[in-house]
């Protein structure tokens, strides 16, 4: 299925938290600030039912998605208020991707855990609340993976200020 | 050591002894003293392939647990990225996956190119193909030989190394670099063949061909090698999915997927038309389907479907110009796109997030490695001691790419 034919599907089964999606546009002639949208259209899901949404991708037998290819998050700017949590899953029967996005807001950068629907989501959520500081509830093993364990601040934010001394070690 | 043997309370009592005895068994359990033992394999060791730890619990010597500890190598990639302007990203996706960094390249440009939505010259493709295929071919030699040299079989590893040297030769012919090729370029790649590079790889395809049943039948076919990969680290297909594994590893597990031929991208759709590869699977021959062996035999094959891929490309190869017109100073639309890509160790996904500007919002790298290991949490116990090496090296982890 293209794009539109899964994202019809999806109100078809009316699945939890869908909001909507964004599809890709050219620029609007008359409007010179304007310059579209270029790449991949996505659904938008709302982060409290983010879990229901993919149990639903997973177990449809028209979406088929039985992979989570990848799970990030993305912080889209210093004055933006929402993080992104960034979702790709993959249909190996139907061989078609969906992209997933869940707007999470900075103040209360907690949602639940995909790891009961996918297991492949441990590892990536765990690279997310490292980078990010996101709380994934419920997930089994919320330990840093690439980071030490006692590294201050969350890398990937753009707020990130760059530590200066690590250990004793001068970082400049 | 002596704390351990005071606080340790055995966990048969004479009693049971006595019950058990009756029924004729487990008496030699009274002396018999185990606990389970917390092992690091690793940071530095060899079959790692690079640095990774491995915390194995181990009960005697069977494995009751196993946990990777990921982090030492890394380097701060997707930080970087959000740093630097879109061209001078390249070189840094050499590094993750530093045996097959052409591809990397590939995954990259694609991924900016879905966003730019340019028209990339057809020579500049077939150039793509063919250096990813034969990068496809190395960095599968290196997989084959050093599983070999992981399991003691020392002579595999140096053919595959005579072989590899001549496809890094071929690479540093057209780009003048052995590792870290950066070649793949956003719009095309670097610059043409050399005159008779293309000559010169029809020549190793032929070279190849010969020599490649002779490494079939001198490691796959061995007899202790089956032995000590077959049934081992059995990953079933559920397994498999659930996991989100790619590439030989889901392939291993008899599972019909590969990026190329089903979600075809840049000019494999045509290829695919042709029919001109097939896309090996396991199929539990030595033993249970997804074993050790189904894996490592998957790799091998696709060496030579690779070898078909590049002589197709060299037949229809045209002249022409290999790379597209762009500005200096790159700015991508604003926009946001996941492509994927088949690497060889599986699905090479770079997320990219532009918002108009000269530097990305947000470079994602989805690395196949980083995806595949944590299987290994799963697999693993009850399994034993000896054969943790060889289910590590089945999984074909390269520590660039997991830490990145």
């Amino acid at each position: 299925m293209d794009f539109q034919g899964i994202y019809d599907r999806l109100r078809a089964v009316d699945a939890p938290g869908l909001t909507g999606c964004d599809l890709p546009r050219d620029a609007d002639p008359e409007d010179k600030k304007d310059k579209g949208r270029a790449g991949d259209a996505f659904v938008l899901v709302d982060p409290a039912q983010w879990t229901q949404f993919l149990r639903v991708c997973r177990d449809d037998e028209r979406l088929g998605f039985e992979q989570l290819v990848d799970l990030t998050a993305t912080d889209p700017g210093k004055d933006d208020e929402n993080f992104w949590v960034n979702a790709q899953l993959l249909s190996l029967r139907h061989k078609h991707r969906l992209a997933v996005k869940a707007l999470l807001p900075k103040g209360a950068a907690t949602i639940a855990s995909a790891t009961a629907v996918y297991r492949a989501a441990q590892w990536h959520e765990r690279e997310c609340g490292e980078m990010f500081g996101i709380t994934f509830a419920g997930h089994p093993d919320p330990r840093n993976i690439l980071l030490p364990d006692d590294w201050a601040g969350y890398p990937l934010r753009k707020d990130y200020e760059f530590p200066k001394e690590y250990h004793g070690i001068s970082c400049e | 050591m002596s704390d351990q043997t005071k606080e340790h309370t055995p966990t048969i009592t004479v009693a049971d002894q006595r019950v058990a005895s009756q029924k004729g068994e487990r008496e030699f359990m009274m002396d018999v003293r185990t606990q389970d033992l917390e092992v690091n394999m690793g940071p530095q060791h060899p079959a790692t392939h690079g640095v990774m730890r491995i915390l194995i619990r181990a009960d005697g010597e069977l494995v009751t647990g196993a946990q990777p500890h990921l982090g030492y190598l890394h380097r701060c990639a997707e930080k970087i990225g959000e740093n630097v302007e879109w061209l001078q990203y390249l070189p840094y996706t050499d590094r993750y996956d530093y045996l097959a960094a052409m591809n990397n390249n590939l995954g990259y440009s694609l991924a900016v190119e879905a966003l730019l939505g340019i028209e990339i010259p057809r020579r500049a493709t077939m150039l793509r193909t063919i250096c990813a295929e034969l990068n496809r071919i190395a960095s599968h030699l290196v997989a084959f030989g050093t599983y070999g040299l992981d399991l003691g079989a020392f002579t595999p590893f140096l053919y595959c190394f005579r072989e590899r040297e001549w496809l890094l030769m071929l690479f540093e012919k057209i780009c003048g670099a052995r590792l870290t090729y950066s070649y793949l370029r956003i719009g095309g790649v670097f610059n043409d063949a050399p005159p008779g590079w293309l000559e010169e790889v029809a020549y190793f395809c032929d070279v190849f061909e010969e020599k490649w049943a002779e490494y079939r039948d001198l490691l796959m076919l061995n007899h202790i090698f089956i032995k000590r990969t077959a049934d081992i680290g059995v990953i079933t297909p559920a397994q498999a999915l659930d996991f989100g594994l790619t590439g030989p590893m889901v392939r291993g597990s008899g599972i019909d997927w590969d990026l190329r031929r089903d979600m075809p991208y840049m000019i494999y759709g045509e290829i695919c038309d042709a029919n001109v590869f097939d896309v090996p699977l396991g199929t539990g021959e030595q033993g249970q389907l997804g074993d050790c062996w189904d894996r490592v035999y998957v790799r091998v094959q696709e060496m030579m479907e690779s070898i078909k891929i590049v002589r197709w490309c060299l037949e229809n190869i045209e002249d022409g110009p290999t790379i597209a017109e762009l500005p200096k100073v790159l700015r991508v639309p604003p926009g946001e796109a996941y492509v994927g890509i088949e690497n060889p160790r599986g699905e090479l996904g770079h997320y990219v997030v532009s918002d108009g500007g000269k530097v990305a919002v947000r470079c994602r790298v989805r690395g196949p490695s980083f995806c595949n290991l944590p299987i290994l949490e799963d697999i693993m116990p009850h399994t034993f001691l000896a054969d943790s090496v060889a289910i590590i090296g089945s999984t074909d982890v390269v520590i660039g790419e997991t830490d990145r």
